[in-house]
């Protein structure tokens, strides 16, 4: 089966149609910035976009991703950053990191639908991305600056 | 530096090991599973000697330096901290450009061991060494010497990065490897490593029943005698569930009012007498459950078989505190020389203590061993639970009684605990028998409060548990510090007075740095300020580890049906000499997220005797929508030099305890807050 993956054509052995995208995007080709954390659709650490929304990878399989455009964290940027990307930086987002490529794509998501979100409209679209480290309120400051907005 | 053999070691030896801990060194064992090794590997280590450590820098043939980082990093920023300590230093030959200085997360070859990166020590033990290291190397380059001869011979030499206000140190410079972070790129953690001809796999638990073996699932024995599974692909792996005994563990009542019935408290920290005679201002008990670390990264690692007649023998990546650890406890499973064992240590996905034990590094080992190809091993978030160990349940009882002016004459806390150090996760049983008699220093961590008494009494009593327990952030300070300042906060309510004047007023006077903090957050939060109304607010202070200071306000909004929302967090932390101030206030925020999470929903559920938590839906941690305002202030007093910054400010969870009994009215006696359960 074909899965466009970043914007490339990716051969899937049929196979691998039944396993979770998140291990075919991992170990059979080799992207390995879509994070592993718990596989159970809770954490948001396994965030990639099908067709420009955000899913948890860990809840399709590969065979439903078929046919279908998956961006991942490595194919986030062009040629520049995205500006989620470059508002991570500023603000000096991470701690351990580990979270992070599911919190970049879940707010990709989230601004490509609501461009200048309010606190209540950032909640609600990140509820569902952990973070141990306590990184909330520089994403949250990170999303308004990649929205062009004051936090 | 000590890794033991175990063959002839005298029990009078044994003692005097066990003798050390008391004085507060992080002492683990190898995993249990073994028959073949009769005494545990230490990683209590010194620090290298001064010819290992001036081996951190290297020159490279373009100017650049490179930094072999002697610490794990897992988010903490001491990759970071310690980068801008060397730019400080060689400024002049880096042309001022911090980006010329490399920081290396080095492997078990590149380095002599160093200790575990624990206790938030690695800024106030590494910082002064590899400032040194650095300034030797400056002060030898501007005498015309060539990288390679440079000795340590103990010669004087002007420091320059450890006071404030340089070029770099001072600066809040985000994380190191932030670009690689943000666009997701590889082998930045150990699950990410990929080899050719790797296999996936796991090792089944004792009690686990096997499978149905799926395609592609095969099962292994393995030299330790265990049994694994094998894989060609990740997901069929991820997709195998097995049934675990549910025999029921016998699990003790940790009440602390049943053990002191069944006689004196084991250890104590305080012992004047302290007697009930006319009554006790306050007479209350406060219990805590279980905790998980819950650290987005499940462990992983990948080990590589290489040939027998090959220099390395095992190759591993994992992510892990102590690589040397690591090290030392494979070297032993397979019989190995330490130095045919290679380790690299990876970025860790938030460590917290979890990341102290040797687990899925010796699975990977085992697995590797007995398919002849390399094995990755990747843990479940099941497994983080089950196998994992845990923050320990503890119970308390604080009596003490307040004079007519407002001082506390007496101050009895008596607690039992599971343990901390001293931990059947990493502990043969037999060890645990002879370190019975000597106080567990993590159970010990913060039971001394930070105020004046007449007279105090500290003793508390260590329990083993069937659920294997261990080193949580803080470790006996986040229960500990919760149970004092939860109760110093109803003295000053029951004495009549306002929180923050009661404790200025009981203050030891030798903790001024303390007092600051308080004055401080005092000023940050506009504690003398009516609070906005239908909030209330609660404050709480502690000193980690002697040497960190913090105090926290917090508010708080309870809504209709009881369920409280923190509304703003404030804090204002004395850790020294501030290297980094954007990670240290990271570190802040951390904490303080993890002391709402202990307040509100942090209970890991038990049934039977064993964990009943499997998903993140058993144990809710913090949300980004339960995120306060937060406002942090970084005292530095002049002349000091860094002490540790992750666990201090933990003293939040009493703080917002605090700010729920003033909403409320009602006291928070056991953790998470249940609404309408108060007292």
């Amino acid at each position: 089966m074909q899965i466009t993956v970043n914007g490339r054509p990716a051969e899937i052995p049929d196979e691998r149609g039944g396993d979770p995208l998140l291990w075919v995007l991992r170990e059979t080709l080799g992207l390995t910035g879509t994070k592993f954390g718990c596989g159970q659709g809770l954490c948001g650490a396994c965030m990639v976009h099908l067709d420009g929304a955000a899913v948890r990878s860990c809840q399709i399989s590969a065979g439903e991703a078929a046919g279908h455009s998956i961006t991942t964290i490595e194919g986030l940027a062009g040629e520049t950053l995205h500006p989620v990307q470059q508002a991570w930086i500023a603000e000096s987002v991470p701690q351990c990191g580990y979270c992070q490529a599911g919190q970049i794509m879940s707010a990709a998501a989230l601004l490509r639908e609501i461009p200048r979100p309010d606190d209540a409209a950032i909640d609600a679209a990140m509820a569902g991305n952990l973070c141990r480290c306590g990184t909330y309120q520089r994403i949250r400051k990170a999303i308004h600056r990649a929205a062009g907005q004051p936090s | 530096m000590t890794a033991l053999v175990g063959r002839g070691m005298s029990r009078r030896n044994l003692f005097a090991h066990a003798a050390r801990l008391a004085a507060g060194v992080t002492v683990f064992a190898a995993a249990p599973a073994c028959a073949f090794n009769p005494l545990p590997a230490l990683p209590t280590r010194d620090m290298p000697p001064a010819e290992a450590r001036i081996a951190w820098l290297r020159l490279r043939p373009d100017g650049r330096v490179q930094l072999l980082l002697p610490r794990q990093e897992m988010g903490q920023g001491i990759s970071v901290g310690l980068r801008q300590i060397v730019a400080e230093e060689l400024a002049e030959y880096l042309n001022g450009e911090l980006e010329r200085v490399e920081v290396v997360l080095p492997d078990t070859a590149a380095i002599a061991p160093v200790k575990s990166t624990v206790g938030s020590d690695s800024m106030k033990d590494f910082a002064a060494p590899v400032a040194r290291a650095a300034a030797l190397l400056r002060e030898h380059l501007a005498r015309g010497g060539s990288a390679t001869e440079l000795h340590d011979t103990g010669q004087p030499v002007t420091l320059r990065s450890l006071r404030a206000g340089g070029r770099h140190v001072g600066q809040g410079h985000p994380t190191e490897r932030i670009a690689d972070i943000v666009t997701g790129a590889p082998s930045l953690y150990a699950g990410d490593i990929r080899l050719p001809g790797m296999l996936f796999g796991l090792v089944l638990p004792a009690d686990a029943e096997l499978p149905a073996l799926s395609p592609g699932l095969r099962p292994v024995e393995l030299s330790d005698g265990r049994r694994g599974l094998l894989s060609d692909h990740a997901g069929p792996l991820h997709a195998a569930s097995f049934d675990r005994s549910a025999a029921q563990r016998a699990m003790p009542d940790l009440d602390i009012d049943a053990a002191l019935q069944r006689g004196r408290l084991e250890h104590r920290l305080r012992s004047d007498t302290v007697e009930a005679g006319a009554g006790w201002t306050l007479d209350r008990r406060y219990d805590i459950p279980f905790a998980a670390h819950a650290q987005i990264e499940p462990r992983a690692a990948v080990a590589q078989w290489h040939s027998r007649d090959a220099a390395v023998q095992l190759e591993v990546w994992t992510g892990t505190q102590d690589a040397f650890f690591v090290r030392e406890t494979l070297a032993r499973q397979f019989g190995l020389s330490a130095d045919r064992v290679l380790v690299h240590a990876c970025r860790i996905g938030g460590g917290f203590g979890a990341r102290t034990i040797v687990r899925q590094e010796l699975e990977a080992a085992l697995l590797a061993q007995a398919a002849g190809r390399p094995v990755k091993v990747q843990w479940s978030r099941a497994a983080e639970f089950a196998d994992g160990f845990h923050r320990p349940p503890s119970s308390h009882r604080i009596r003490a009684r307040v004079s007519p002016d407002g001082r506390i004459t007496d101050w009895w806390h008596g607690f039992c605990s599971g343990h901390v150090i001293f931990t059947s996760a990493a502990m043969p049983r037999w060890m645990q028998a002879v370190t019975s008699f000597i106080k567990d220093p993590g159970v010990a961590r913060g039971a001394l409060p930070p105020y004046a008494a007449g007279r105090m009494r500290v003793e508390f009593s260590d329990i083993r548990l069937p659920v294997d327990t261990g080193p949580w952030r803080g470790l006996g300070a986040g229960p500990n510090g919760y149970a004092i300042e939860s109760a110093i906060d109803e003295l000053a309510q029951l004495a009549g007075q306002d929180p923050l004047r009661f404790r200025l007023a009981n203050l030891d006077p030798q903790h001024g740095r303390l007092k600051a903090c308080l004055e401080a957050v005092r000023d940050l939060s506009g504690w003398n300020t009516t609070a906005p109304s239908g909030t209330g607010r609660g404050i709480a202070c502690g000193i980690y580890k002697e040497t960190s200071y913090a105090a926290v306000v917090a508010e708080v909004q309870v809504a209709g049906d009881g369920a409280p929302r923190v509304t703003h967090l404030w804090c204002a932390q004395d850790s020294g000499l501030v290297i980094n101030p954007d990670q240290v206030r990271a570190q802040i925020e951390g904490n303080l997220l993890w002391g709402l999470g202990m307040v509100l929903t942090e209970c890991l559920p038990i049934e039977g005797g064993r964990v009943a938590a499997y998903t993140f839906a058993d144990y809710p941690i913090p949300t980004m929508d339960a995120m306060p305002a937060i406002d942090i202030a970084l005292i530095e007093p002049p002349g000091t030099l860094p002490s540790g910054a992750g666990e201090t400010a933990m003293v939040a969870v009493a703080a917002i305890a605090n700010a729920i009994a003033a909403t409320t009215g009602g006291r928070v006696l056991t953790l998470p807050y249940q609404p309408h359960s108060a007292a």
